[in-house]
């Protein structure tokens, strides 16, 4: 595709520890087209945040490392080139919007300082030019310039978290990851967050990973959604594909999971079970041992990917069965 | 009308500080009946989870009266602060912090128990200790494990069953389910609700989450800075939202609705600080409707059945409605 911003191929992340290899993210590819969202869905633990530091290389390594992977970003692979060229790049074509606000700024450098830095490093101007352009991206994301001498303790959480989007978004990066970038915040801080960031996605044309476990906020800023369970991609397609028919059994358990505002549920129907343990995949489909519909032949071999229709990708070998089962019920 | 598990009348909590006094929770009243949830929802900072400890004595209340099943229990001498905490309890936001690290399931689970006096033997405290496990869905081989070695999930279960010990009838649940992954949070909300059905449990159930408050709760009390906004049954506070607050509150929800996007009313600026408030409606700076009027003090006001809130401009901003 002639859009296509950035390229994920078949990238894994290892961690070890202890002598054991945990295997965070495994074979994973995806396509981010220019101004796109893409949502990465799953729970704690799921190897969300692992992508997008390995996009950014910033994987603490080790323990971390790298197996296998490409991740082309305008025509260059970001694990090849070298340090100095991944400076250049790091905060300046790709940022990041980091998940908790109350540890992502320095508690002893005045927040205005903070985005200056940034600024000064990439734009090559001079201290006086930085300071100015960093009150504008202050007043940008509703905080008055006059607070840029103020330090982090003196802001409160939505706040300090707007200055880590102002700090992200201050060299108009092509390309941002956004980790849990509402997840400390209050319903209507949140919202003010979102619309904050849908607003500066469309004037300046980002694109944006954005990784959640909440439902809610990728059918508010998403165009497609990859369900990550285990380190694997599980089901993958637009918004609409995704939120309408969604095939792979976590993806169904996790809308089970959710109480609806909007209808009436006396029960929850959760998930049984737990995550695995990263260390110790069950063989086979990862979510086997908590899946209702699991076969033998679901433990037997490593499932592939599988279009399912209209670039819906679902990694899952029994969803004939599954369909036939639900028409039954239903 | 059968008397209530819970009223609170009038309750205030103040804290003092460098700053001036901090009006926590100021000037609240409710009820809840036995066997019934009450949500409770707001925004961090708004004193939610004062006033769940200060109604089940963690904090002493600064003015106002508790009340349980009719009894006056504001002011309690030791002897009966001991009764008053069999029957109260609460389960903590935070399953990793709540636990103490160096005591095992089987010692969390067991303290209260041989705290109460009521059971003679070893025996007796161990079999109770089974019962409770069962209950909550502990498995048996994790008796003698330690908090660390347990998931978000099955550490509420813990601290559930820590809980239940001495049979309470009443349960503060601060946030129990805000640490967890959704997946998890909702075996632990299916759990909580059985429990209730089996013992008759009564909840008061804070949360900033407004889709499990709606799920879990028979009434909800909206809260904004230390005060009583509005109150209603669960269902029609989100069908009938009244006070400006509430419905940029609702509006707020990211929905999975989405060939139905919502509206999304605009709120400015942040929660101002509960230090020494000024009298008038608290939400007034942030609020769009806000006039002069706004600024006198608002009284708590029945507009429909059962439906209370507290905002002078009501009437005319929900004609429509009412």
């Amino acid at each position: 595709m002639a859009n296509t911003l950035l390229s994920v191929k078949n990238l894994s992340v290892e961690y070890t520890s202890e002598g054991e290899v945990i295997h965070a993210v495994n074979h994973v590819s995806f396509d981010l087209e220019k101004g796109k969202t893409i949502g990465l869905v799953g729970e704690t633990g799921a190897g969300k945040t692992s992508i997008a530091r390995a996009i950014l290389r910033i994987l603490p390594e080790p323990p971390a490392r790298v197996p296998n992977g490409e991740i082309e970003f305008e025509g260059k692979d970001l694990l090849k080139i070298r340090e100095e060229d991944m400076q250049k790049i790091r905060g300046k074509e790709i940022s990041m919007i980091f998940q908790d606000p109350m540890t992502a700024l320095n508690p002893i450098m005045r927040v205005g300082e903070q985005i200056a830095e940034v600024i000064h490093l990439h734009e090559h101007c001079g201290k006086h030019e930085a300071t100015e352009k960093a009150k504008k991206m202050l007043e940008m994301v509703g905080i008055s310039g006059e607070r840029y001498y103020e330090y982090p303790h003196q802001f409160s959480g939505g706040m300090k978290q707007r200055v880590v989007i102002a700090m992200a978004l201050a060299c108009s990066p092509t390309l941002l990851l956004a980790d849990e970038p509402t997840t400390a915040l209050d319903v209507t801080i949140q919202a003010q967050v979102l619309d904050m960031i849908n607003d500066l996605k469309q004037k300046l044309n980002t694109s944006m990973i954005m990784i959640t476990h909440d439902l809610g906020i990728v059918a508010e800023v998403c165009d497609t959604v990859a369900v990550i369970y285990a380190g694997e991609i599980m089901e993958y397609g637009t918004k609409e594909q995704i939120f309408h028919n969604p095939q792979y059994p976590y993806t169904i358990g996790l809308f089970g999971s959710l109480p609806d505002l909007n209808s009436d549920v006396e029960r929850l129907s959760p998930i049984e079970g737990l995550p695995p343990n990263p260390a110790d995949l069950p063989k086979g489909c990862a979510f086997n041992p908590r899946c209702p519909y699991a076969t033998e032949e679901c433990r037997k071999e490593h499932i592939e990917l599988k279009d399912i229709g209209g670039g819906h990708l679902c990694r899952c070998c029994r969803l004939n069965e599954i369909a036939a089962q639900k028409a039954k019920e239903v | 009308m059968s008397v209530p598990m819970i009223e609170v009348k009038h309750l205030k909590k103040y804290f003092n500080t460098p700053k001036g006094t901090l009006h926590a929770v100021d000037d609240i009243s409710f009820k809840i009946e036995k066997g019934k949830t009450m949500g409770v929802v707001g925004e961090s900072g708004c004193g939610k989870s004062t006033l769940g400890r200060t109604i089940i004595h963690l904090l002493e209340s600064t003015d106002g009266q508790i009340f349980m099943n009719g009894k006056d229990i504001t002011r309690v001498d030791k002897h009966q602060m001991h009764e008053i905490n069999e029957k109260m309890q609460i389960v903590f936001q935070d399953p990793y912090s709540s636990l103490n690290p160096r005591q095992t399931v089987e010692d969390v689970i067991r303290e209260p128990l041989k705290l109460s006096k009521r059971y003679k033997t070893r025996a007796e405290i161990d079999q109770k200790t089974d019962e409770l496990m069962k209950l909550v869905g502990i498995d048996e081989r994790l008796r003698h494990a330690y908090p660390h070695e347990l998931d978000g999930g099955r550490r509420q279960r813990v601290g559930i069953a820590r809980a239940l010990s001495l049979n309470p009838d009443f349960i503060v649940c601060d946030e129990p389910v805000s640490a967890l992954d959704v997946s998890i949070q909702a075996q632990v909300l299916n759990l909580l609700q059985d429990l209730q059905e089996k013992q008759g449990l009564t909840y008061m159930f804070v949360t900033h989450d407004l889709s499990v408050v709606r799920h879990i709760s028979d009434d909800i009390c909206v809260m904004y800075l230390g005060q009583l906004v509005e109150t209603s049954p669960a269902k029609e506070l989100f069908k009938k939202p009244l006070h400006p607050y509430t419905k940029a509150l609702l509006s707020a929800i990211p929905s999975t609705d989405i060939d139905h996007p919502h509206e999304r009313i605009k709120l400015q600026g942040e929660i101002t600080s509960p230090i020494d408030p000024k009298p008038g409606c608290r939400f007034a700076a942030r609020c769009p409707y806000a006039t002069e009027a706004c600024k006198q003090p608002q009284q708590l006001e029945e507009i429909l059945p059962n439906h209370y809130i507290s905002c002078c401009r009501a009437r005319e901003l929900n004609q429509d409605i009412l």
